[in-house]
């Protein structure tokens, strides 16, 4: 596959929905409902299927070391901890399960 | 449009914990490009063109999932399309809504991140105070994915495997503070976690269709079982 290619078509996808919004919003405000709560669910949906099931299949055999971080991170920010606690504290669980229970 | 240096300061001052998250959170993308195979142009040009977290990490793992070009794209584009929203109620603050230049820059500039910070402002926003916080976001973005690139072969090998984690620590923590917000947040997201780990663990699909899938089904979920107010539409 050509890399820039693949580059350049994900920077238009990204930048076209941020930009056009800024010289079309009136419009926008009129589409149905029911389309416009789902654009703003979608994010959290879209989370679920981004943690699993790579989070696990990415550490192979040591899938637990994956569980640890993200339940943790998870947790952390439950309790309002901030995003930058709740990497620094999976970074910890993971480290500590792989170097705890290498497989 | 007249230039304010308070109000740039201000935007780099408001902009400081978005640095710090996404330069550690860059850092795992800038390893992530060198161990699928980019050069150290390619990773930094994604960032420098794309400036998306979850957009770009969702990039990368569809391409090393072996997908096609066009479902890249289309998944891409698919969890972008939140942005349409935040750029479109971004847009009823701004203090001068005429400035072609100054709507070009919010949009290149509308992320997560910025979205919020921005819009819990409270008041007007000038171009001013939306460069400061904007710029300050993207050397974050951008010089994390450059130094994770170079540095990440001086990491010990547990350290770059624990790595792969911060992508995910990232999402969890969204779903975290969106769960603590409303508990239906992690109902909505264990449907698409479900049907993902099944459509790929047990049906064989590929990443990216059974992303698109999941994220469908459980978005569609989430609009039934969230009220209007819940979703944050009036």
């Amino acid at each position: 596959m050509n890399k820039l290619l693949m580059i350049f078509l994900c920077s238009a996808v990204t930048l076209l929905p941020r930009i056009i919004p800024y010289f079309a919003s009136s419009a926008l405000s009129h589409l149905p409902r029911f389309i416009r709560k789902c654009m703003m669910l979608l994010p959290v949906a879209a989370l679920g299927a981004l943690i699993f099931p790579l989070a696990l299949t990415d550490f192979g055999a040591m899938w637990y070391a994956g569980l640890a971080g993200v339940a943790s991170a998870f947790i952390v920010s439950l309790f309002r901890g901030p995003m930058i606690l709740s990497i620094i504290i999976a970074l910890v669980s993971t480290t500590g399960m792989l170097m705890l229970f290498p497989a | 449009m007249a230039v304010s240096a308070k109000e740039i300061r201000e935007g780099v001052h408001d902009g400081f914990p978005i640095f710090l998250g996404y330069f550690t959170t860059a850092l795992a993308f800038g390893l992530l490009t060198r161990t699928s195979g980019f050069t150290f142009v390619e990773g930094v040009l994604t960032s420098l063109v794309t400036f998306a977290g979850s957009g770009q990490f969702l990039m990368i793992n569809l391409y090393n999932a072996g997908s096609l070009l066009l479902s890249i794209v289309v998944s891409v584009f698919f969890i972008n399309s939140r942005y349409i929203f935040m750029a479109s109620s971004l847009s009823q603050r701004l203090a001068d809504p005429s400035s072609v230049p100054g709507r070009l820059m919010c949009g290149f500039g509308t992320v997560d991140e910025v979205f919020t910070v921005a819009s819990f402002k409270g008041r007007k926003l000038s171009y001013s105070y939306m460069a400061g916080l904007i710029a300050v976001s993207y050397i974050g973005w951008t010089s994390g994915t450059a130094v994770g690139y170079a540095a990440g072969t001086f990491l010990p090998d547990v350290v770059q495997k624990a790595a792969v984690i911060t992508v995910y620590a990232m999402f969890a923590s969204l779903l975290g503070s969106e769960t603590g917000r409303n508990a239906k947040a992690v109902l909505v997201a264990s449907v698409s976690a479900l049907l993902n780990s099944i459509l790929i663990l047990v049906a064989g699909l590929s990443t990216g269709l059974s992303f698109l899938i999941s994220m469908a089904t459980a978005t569609v979920f989430g609009a039934l079982i969230y009220s209007d107010r819940e979703a944050g539409i009036e």
